[in-house]
């Protein structure tokens, strides 16, 4: 029998409500369709918007907006035809601020869409970016490099990608030791947590061990243990921005599995998804992403943690919407933040992540005490 | 396939987890149409073999088939379009409406990476309707009612359209209004030529329920058939280990009314 006729045949049984009969029948996937587009634009706009507020304002004072913007198209235009010679502004927006700015909105993008993942996997609402140890093994290894000049031949004479490659390798092997621990003990979410967890105090007892050791190099890692954009140059801005913005931007093409497994591993397996390969595949993507992340500008908190809950509190469970809210969010968040803390004090600069939080938890208490009530997140 | 190929047909079930045997060469056979109680103490088999059937669990040995097809060598996605799952509890669904649970439902049809079709909206609002929850299709899952959450299930498991629906302790949690409404829209889908197996400890709702309930103990099958003529006094002291009385109301309808359990030999 075709489906039209069981469910014909079903109907017989229910009288329906008159609130169904009166409301007009409005297509889901067309509302759904709709705010995904404002999402879009409200982004677009918004990020053009903060950029230019970025590139304007500096420890130094305010560049006129129009000034900005014209030394801006200039220098790259110069930057396109090889032609080094930049005035000051274009000197100013070219090197230093540029630069900067496409970083904060990768990390700030990056961490967001990262937490967003790991949440939806563990399906534990307290789960951030470093919940599997990367931030840890991350640190650790960064430290090594800094602290204590461990290094790698390779490296040796080229300072600037040292502790970012010590970084990322520190936060792939924490993660690598995660995932085996929880794959072990049977692969569940909680298994990742806790395995996470212990990787995490493990590393850290390593980090604090290394910190002693060097403890006359310490002020050059304060800036990475805390979160600053202010280390980020051309050399090291591409290779935050276009794999990061790339990842986040992939990341999303799993937006209706994401869905489907916050019903559960086992109503996930049913419905047709291959569970344990779309953890790990999903789990390694979220790492090498928080990884990139962490190594050019440090540790960074809140963000990954609360960008993720305040757009699922916003617009619901929908990941084809959270997603790409969580991009937007993010980076503005990052980059809002990122201009408070080389501003406030200037020329004194404040790290980053103790701003993302400051900027964040007012705003995060208001829609908790707003939206918390019937939030299930 | 012709109308008369079993729905399902199960041969030398075998389930073991690490040493245990949860299943021990269970053999079965359903046609369509008919609703199918599973009936048997806490550990006796009966979620493990839905799980099995539906792919969840890959089974140690035996032959599961479908519609004539084998489970085992289909890829999950297909097994999705002929067997749905309703479990005893939504858990936790992070904010999720009604109207996003009953989509998810659609997830082995759509093609698309991102959006699905009208059509599949079209069957999943026609099926909100049908187990008279359209109203609530906005409403967070978490919020409803667990009548409301256990038919918003039903409805998710309903929009895969399959040709067996298997469901897990339907009535655990809900109310006795509720439950005779979940047992109806059971029925009725069962009577719309759709298989439901309901694994449930309500025997007496089973009984009244069921066309064939099947009584599990200790992974083996130990009765099928007409849930009047199997369901005793005797089975129920063999298999649950409790007096009870069986008997009709005075409307004809099997009840079963525990009394005393059978303290264990020390």
């Amino acid at each position: 029998m075709s489906k039209g006729g069981m469910l014909s045949q079903m109907k017989d049984g229910y009288r329906g409500l008159r609130s169904d009969l009166e409301e007009p029948d409005v297509s889901e996937i067309e509302l759904k369709k709709k705010r995904f587009r404002l999402i879009v634009l409200f982004g677009a706009f918004m990020s053009v918007v903060a950029f230019l507020i970025s590139i304007s304002i500096s420890s130094g004072g305010v560049i006129p907006l129009s000034d900005a913007v014209s030394a801006l198209f200039s220098s790259i235009a110069k930057a396109i035809d090889g032609d080094t010679n930049l005035d000051m502004i274009e000197l100013y927006v070219y090197n230093a601020r540029l630069p900067r700015t496409i970083a904060a909105i990768a990390v700030g993008a990056g961490l967001s869409i990262a937490g967003c993942m790991y949440q939806a996997i563990i399906r534990n609402p307290l789960v951030d970016p470093y919940i599997t140890g990367v931030s840890s093994g991350a640190g650790c290894l960064a430290i090594a490099a800094t602290a204590i000049g461990f290094s790698v031949p390779f490296l040796v004479d080229n300072s600037l990608y040292i502790i970012p490659f010590m970084a990322i390798v520190g936060g792939i092997i924490a993660f690598l030791i995660t995932m085996t621990v929880a794959e072990g003990s049977g692969g569940a979410s909680i298994n990742y947590i806790l395995a996470g967890t212990i990787v995490g105090f493990a590393f850290a007892s390593v980090q604090t061990i290394f910190m002693s050791m060097g403890k006359d190099n310490l002020t050059d890692i304060m800036w990475w243990l805390y979160g600053s954009f202010a280390n980020v140059t051309w050399e090291n801005a591409w290779i935050v921005f276009i794999p990061v913005i790339g990842i986040s931007v992939i990341a999303m093409v799993w937006a209706r599995e994401f869905n489907l497994y916050s019903m559960g591993e086992d109503q996930a397996a049913q419905l047709g998804l291959n569970v344990k390969r779309f953890k790990r595949v999903t789990m390694i993507v979220a790492s090498v992403l928080t990884s990139l992340c962490v190594a050019f500008c440090g540790i960074i908190g809140f963000v990954g943690l609360v960008v993720p809950h305040a757009c699922r509190m916003a617009l619901g469970s929908d990941h084809r919407l959270i997603m790409p809210a969580s991009i937007v969010i993010g980076a503005m968040l990052m980059l809002f933040a990122d201009l408070v803390a080389r501003t406030v004090l200037s020329p004194a600069e404040l790290p980053v992540g103790a701003i993302t939080a400051l900027i964040g938890t007012p705003v995060f208490a208001y829609m908790l005490m707003k939206r918390g009530r019937n939030y299930d997140g | 396939m012709t109308d008369d190929a079993p729905v399902l047909r199960i041969r030398g079930l075998v389930k073991d987890f690490d040493g245990f045997r949860a299943l021990n060469g269970i053999d079965l056979e359903f046609g369509k149409g008919l609703l199918i109680g599973l009936i048997g103490p806490n550990g006796c088999g009966k979620s493990t073999m839905m799980k099995c059937i539906s792919r969840t669990h890959p089974q140690t040995e035996g032959t599961i088939e479908v519609d004539g097809k084998d489970v085992s060598a289909m890829k999950p996605a297909e097994v999705a379009k002929m067997v749905a799952n309703v479990p005893a509890e939504a858990g936790q669904t992070f904010g999720m409406s009604v109207m996003d649970m009953v989509m998810l439902g659609r997830y082995p049809f759509v093609d698309r990476i991102w959006w699905e079709d009208p059509e599949d909206e079209r069957i999943a609002k026609e099926a909100l309707r049908t187990f008279g929850i359209y109203h609530l299709r906005r409403k967070q899952v978490a919020l409803c009612s667990s009548g409301e959450r256990q038919r918003a299930l039903i409805a998710k498991a309903y929009v895969q359209e399959p040709k067996l629906m298997l469901v897990d302790e339907p009535t655990s949690h809900l109310d006795m209004k509720y439950k005779l409404q979940v047992m109806e829209y059971l029925q009725k889908m069962a009577r719309a030529d759709m298989t439901v197996m309901v694994a449930e400890h309500d025997i007496s709702l089973m009984a009244r329920y069921c066309d064939l309930c099947v009584i599990m103990k200790k992974g083996e099958v130990v009765a099928v058939g007409d849930p009047k003529e199997i369901i005793t006094e005797q089975l129920i002291r063999d298999v649950y280990e409790v007096e009870a009385r069986v008997g009709l109301d005075a409307d004809g309808e099997i009840y079963v009314l525990p009394k005393r359990y059978i303290e264990d030999d020390p």
